[in-house]
């Protein structure tokens, strides 16, 4: 099978294992080696909960886990679900809050907060600047005996308009100060991306976020981060090629839009259930909204709200 | 001229930091003191002319001969000592809401008022709301007959917003022995007091407390009042379990009379953005033509802050009796301690 697949499956009567089981099945997935260890990269950005349409839902992992251990047979392989802290978010408040912890006890895996791995110091060359990177040890280890998921989230985001696989390794950072890699927010995905290379990419797009949550019922699969990125974009009705990260990812080699071979429900289906969000708006809105409100208080001498600065 | 006030900021928080920005608005106020633990918000705090820095705040109040106001911020915890401390170093004090985290410690505080002979207030800011003082004039007026019934709701993020640079929600909001309780506590202190303000003395007769967010305290909770001095009733929705993003603002306050109702909700702009625009034309001609501004009218819902410290100041300079008084503060607190046992809860559990 391509490496380049992508599954599309839409949730059927709130069966979420079938069509999780569906979703593997479409892109073959296989595990034949022998798996010891199984790294589950869910994103849970905030403490706002999947129906926000913000955090992957518990219950699309707590599928994926089941079927790991019941149709690939990996009954006694260590199944870790691990994020990182992020500016805003700490670890271990999330994974109570969204009630990880309550999934962790239920299956017998565990939570792992990747900010407390030891960090090692990478330095990548992205379109020709020199990213330095902390990234956990756990995850640059990888060996054929372990697994590494990378579950996303399908949103829309104003600097980099998707957030889903790309970007969600981008969170994979040790460091919690993630704000500070912003200003070349593009360069870094793709730095990460350059690194860290996971075994299979499940999409929870079962609630997805627009301007507003958007329930799609959909889960995306694929082996390659730029494949599904590529494809969600095109759901959500960008142009990939527009899309800054993506056309970067391209050009470093991490993916040939040309290779994706599209597998399941009707893309142009999909499209019609998405609700677009101008681009340009979404990337400008808010930014344009600040630096007008911080030139008013310059010029007035009003007051900006503490969690309006910057 | 207006004689001058020096004030002291205890915290610099967020609401530390929106008090220091509005004192400098406020005719007659100086701020020549700040304490806070970050030495990022307290360069933050010199560079607008605050001289007096501290890392501790007893540092402060252990110096308080320039001082006439101490204006308290800090984590709940920190509310009784501080406050208390502020009154027998003679200040003037407006302590931020809750008064404090028990009917306890807001004892304490009220024994330390009398005892001072100075003014509290607390932050019940929700009374200088622009759309609350127009329903308050609506009932006042006799527009709506006898109140029967109060809803007060406010359902939002609470501490779990999201500013629009991202910064860790404080580690104390995550620890029920530094806030004392849950949103009953923050937004349901704001409906309770509300409720007060238009039906008078009241106590709690039901409470279902939530917790939706898996948080050692509730996140959710509704609170059925009944006023002793009328037949007046109240039900608070209180939540801190929507995502909210400024300047979405999930707050509704509706009054049921006899002869009519009236709501929050007809005297809140239907678009802020507009009124945003609209208010900081506004500003902007002020400032041409030389006159004062309005500081966050812009803001619509930040207003509020300003009013609540200009009236303080106010009371203080003409020895008047604060428009929000430390028994105010206590009966809140009573009532929302009520409101947990009705929920089964023990607010001592927390503590």
């Amino acid at each position: 099978m391509s490496s380049n697949v992508v599954g599309l499956v839409k949730v059927a009567d709130g069966d979420i294992t079938s069509s999780v089981e569906n979703a593997l099945g479409l892109i073959g997935f296989k595990t034949s080696r022998k798996v010891e260890s199984v790294f589950i990269k869910a994103n849970l950005c905030y403490y706002w909960d999947s129906l926000t349409g913000y955090t992957t839902d518990r219950r699309l992992v707590s599928s994926l886990i089941d079927i790991l251990r019941k149709k690939y047979g990996l009954q006694d392989a260590d199944i870790k679900v691990v994020e990182a802290d992020a500016t805003a978010m700490r670890t271990s408040h999330v994974f109570k809050m969204l009630k990880y912890e309550e999934l962790a006890a239920e299956k017998k895996v565990t939570l792992f907060n990747l900010s407390e791995d030891k960090v090692i110091e990478k330095t990548v060359n992205v379109n020709n600047k020199e990213i330095s990177l902390k990234i956990p040890k756990c995850l640059l280890n990888l060996h054929g005996k372990d697994l590494f998921i990378n579950m996303p989230k399908m949103k829309i985001m104003s600097h980099t308009t998707i957030s889903c696989a790309m970007k969600n390794l981008f969170g994979c950072m040790a460091a919690p100060r993630k704000i500070a890699y912003h200003p070349m927010l593009d360069e870094t995905i793709v730095a990460m991306n350059k690194v860290l290379k996971p075994d299979l990419t499940i999409v929870d797009g079962i609630v997805a976020l627009s301007s507003f949550p958007v329930k799609m019922n959909l889960i995306v699969s694929g082996f390659t981060p730029f494949s599904v990125d590529w494809t969600v974009s095109r759901i959500m009705g960008y142009n990939p090629s527009r899309i800054n990260h993506l056309r970067l990812a391209r050009r470093e080699g991490l993916g040939d839009s040309k290779d994706i071979v599209l597998k399941g429900e009707d893309l142009s289906e999909l499209r019609k259930m998405w609700p677009h969000v101008n681009a340009f708006r979404l990337k400008w809105q808010n930014r344009l909204q600040l630096k007008l409100l911080r030139t008013y208080c310059r010029i007035v001498g009003d007051v900006i709200p503490p969690f309006l600065e910057v | 001229m207006v004689p001058m006030l020096n004030v002291g900021i205890i915290g610099l928080g967020q609401m530390g930091r929106l008090h220091l920005y509005n004192c400098l608005h406020i005719d007659g106020v100086k701020v020549v003191a700040a304490a806070d633990q970050s030495k990022k918000f307290l360069k933050k705090a010199e560079s607008l002319g605050v001289k007096k820095l501290f890392t501790d705040y007893h540092g402060m109040l252990n110096d308080p001969k320039d001082l006439d106001v101490a204006i308290i911020s800090l984590p709940n915890s920190l509310h009784r000592e501080s406050a208390i401390l502020a009154l027998e170093a003679g200040l003037n004090v407006f302590v931020e809401k809750p008064l404090a985290r028990t009917v306890e410690e807001c004892q304490e505080i009220s024994n330390a008022v009398r005892k001072s002979g100075r003014k509290l207030t607390v932050g019940h800011c929700m009374r200088f709301l622009d759309s609350i003082e127009h329903v308050k004039k609506h009932v006042d007026r006799g527009l709506v007959g006898s109140l029967e019934v109060i809803t007060a709701e406010e359902i939002l993020n609470g501490p779990f917003s999201h500013g629009a640079v991202p910064t860790p929600v404080p580690e104390w909001w995550f620890n029920p022995q530094n806030t004392g309780g849950g949103v009953l506590l923050d937004l349901g202190y704001h409906m309770i007091d509300l409720f007060r303000f238009f039906g008078g003395e009241a106590d709690a007769v039901f409470s279902v407390l939530d917790h939706k967010m898996r948080l050692p305290m509730e996140d959710g909770a509704i609170v059925v009042l009944r006023s002793r001095d009328s037949d007046t009733k109240g039900v608070i929705n209180v939540g801190w379990y929507q995502k909210s993003i400024f300047p979405s603002f999930n707050f509704r306050f509706i009054v049921h009379g006899n002869a009519g109702f009236t709501s929050t909700e007809h005297f809140t702009p239907k678009n802020l953005y507009a009124y945003a625009v609209k208010e900081g034309l506004k500003n902007f001609s002020r400032r041409i033509v030389g006159r004062k501004i309005k500081p966050l009218s812009y803001t619509y819902y930040y207003e509020q802050y300003v009013k609540e410290l200009a009236t303080f100041f106010d009371s203080i300079r003409r020895d008047m009796e604060p428009p929000v008084t430390v028994t105010d503060g206590l009966r809140t607190v009573e009532i929302i301690s009520q409101a947990y046992k009705l929920g089964g809860l023990q607010q001592e559990s927390f503590l």
